[in-house]
């Protein structure tokens, strides 16, 4: 019999895409075992909030939660406040929090560029070896039809002992969703997420600990900019184009009896060229 | 809160074009209890979906849907005026017997049978299509399934259409339902549906199935340009390919932007 976990995971990926909170939830009450496993694996569409202090919106996952309260990386505070004890453990300071502030910074410029609108946040932790962090982006479609775009990136740093260079894998997840109603298609609902993973070794410049610590976010902005810009590219063939291609596949508005004499006329001019 | 029996039954029901039996291993190794209350689950999916099974002692493929249910787990075939048992959890028909086309309208059924398997092979590679008595016997359904499965390159796709024709009335009505499944490193659905009105042409078989064509035609050709509108639209709006001045970031440089200034081209003239 297949392992629960791996079976939930297929499941996820087999159920509309545009329902995964729901599919989520219906197989936790299945399985409350797998709870926790799945809360932490499975990509679901971003919600944000908005930071008391700072009055700026931020975005929640699995890493700025603590029960049921958020870290806003603008404050640095959790909302609702939790214990002293458990904050002590989990909100960065040091070179952790440094690093997470400046990158924070350099992807709001991002957002701005590309999506000229939406939410970015920017998350960090130490690990045992090197530090850990996700970089998201929420953008929601304004005007005539649904849609939003959601980015998940996951990352893990290593430094080399020189710091001289870092290792960087990323695992970056987009969740997009697209709709549109009108006369001519009562509805047409797209909606779906890939995942794309990368890893390389990127130089660090700089002999202070600031440059350092700057170099990463150089490193680590580049690479997610990277990353979307190839799985931005990847969407559209894949939304747009295997769609429309699987559509072509099961109708052809041409008959099929005059394509296929098409296809004989052509290979007959063929072959007579060939002589 | 669902019980787990709705709960098993919905994932059946949301089950891709291809994937049933994936679902339902999932479902086993998830709650293998459930398996056993989903025989109501199998039955509506293969009514939905118009789900093809061949006829016991023949190379036939029939569809089963609520139009040709006969109760019992029993259906029937307009084309070969017979009628066989259906196991929904496998798929599999048995057990056929004679059961003769009883309809005021059984030769228009029978010619808008051969006429519409005709037609829909002139645009379907492959496809299987019913006409049965329908209302009561005051209306004719006319239903369509199209399949095409690609698991080894992770995408499947099915296309459902169904007509109502009420015999001596100008106009059809009809509805056009397209799913597709794309799942490499990922999960795409893409599902429309499109209610249509047609002119039954007349009235007689090849005047309707040509009406028929020409409406897809123009569903088909609608669905392409919608791709089209998404993508130049929708899609653009969510992100940019690149910002506004056509250049990557330069990172090492974003403590420096100021928004508005550098953004808008200024640093570059």
């Amino acid at each position: 019999m297949a392992d629960p976990f791996d079976a939930a995971l297929d499941l996820l990926r087999r159920l509309p895409p545009s329902s995964t909170q729901n599919n989520l939830n219906g197989i936790i009450s299945l399985r409350p075992d797998l709870e926790e496993d799945l809360l932490s694996s499975v990509d679901v569409s971003l919600t944000s909030r908005r930071c008391p202090k700072s009055g700026r919106d931020y975005l929640c996952c699995d890493y700025n939660r603590d029960g049921n309260s958020y870290r806003s990386p603008w404050s640095n505070e959790f909302e609702p406040p939790i214990e002293p004890d458990d904050a002590a453990d989990l909100v960065p300071g040091g070179r952790v929090r440094r690093m997470e502030e400046s990158l924070n910074s350099a992807v709001d410029v991002y957002r701005e560029l590309y999506y000229e609108g939406g939410v970015s946040s920017a998350y960090l932790w130490a690990l045992d070896e090197g530090f850990a962090g996700v970089v998201l982006f929420k953008k929601t479609a304004s005007g005539a039809g649904k849609g939003g775009w959601d980015s998940i990136h996951v990352l893990e740093i290593n430094e080399a002992a020189t710091k001289r260079s870092a290792h960087y894998k990323l695992t970056s997840t987009v969740i997009l969703d697209l709709g549109m109603s009108s006369s001519s298609v009562d509805n047409l609902d797209l909606a779906g997420n890939l995942t794309r993973q990368t890893q390389q070794d990127s130089s660090l410049s700089g002999f202070k600990d600031s440059d350092v610590e700057q170099g990463h976010v150089v490193n680590i902005g580049r690479m997610v900019e990277d990353m979307e810009t190839r799985m931005r590219n990847l969407l559209q063939e894949v939304y747009f184009g295997k769609a429309k291609d699987v559509v072509g596949d099961l109708r052809s508005i041409q008959p099929l009896s005059e394509a296929e004499r098409d296809k004989k006329a052509h290979r007959e001019v063929i072959s007579k060229m060939g002589r | 809160m669902a019980s787990k029996q709705s709960t098993v039954a919905s994932f059946v029901e949301a089950a891709p074009p291809g994937e049933l039996s994936n679902v339902v291993a999932d479902i086993k190794a998830l709650a293998p209890n459930e398996l056993q209350s989903l025989e109501p689950a199998f039955q509506k999916y293969n009514e939905d979906q118009y789900t093809t099974v061949k006829l016991p002692g023949s190379s036939d493929t029939v569809l089963i849907s609520a139009y040709n249910s006969l109760g019992n787990g029993r259906y029937s075939d307009s084309a070969s005026q017979t009628s066989f048992e259906v196991d929904h959890a496998s798929q599999k028909a048995s057990g056929s017997q004679e059961h003769p086309l009883d309809s005021a309208n059984a030769n228009l059924i029978r010619s808008l049978q051969k006429s519409f398997s005709t037609a829909a092979a002139e645009h379907f590679p492959s496809s299987t299509v019913g006409v049965f008595p329908a209302d009561s016997d005051s209306s004719i359904a006319l239903v369509l399934v199209a399949k095409k499965y690609s698991p080894q390159n992770f995408w499947n796709g099915r296309w459902r259409s169904t007509y109502t024709l009420i015999p001596s009335f100008d106009s059809m009505t009809g509805t056009i339902k397209v799913d597709v499944h794309y799942y490499e490193d990922g999960n795409v659905r893409m599902s429309t549906s499109k209610k249509v009105e047609l002119s039954s042409g007349g009235g007689s078989a090849d005047a309707v199935v040509r009406e028929i064509a020409k409406v897809e035609n123009k569903f088909q050709e609608e669905l392409n340009r919608a791709f089209t509108t998404l993508a130049e639209g929708s899609f653009k709006g969510l992100r940019r390919q690149l910002p506004v001045t056509r250049q990557r970031v330069e990172w090492e440089k974003i403590g420096g932007y100021r928004l508005g200034q550098d953004i808008g081209g200024g640093r570059s003239k």
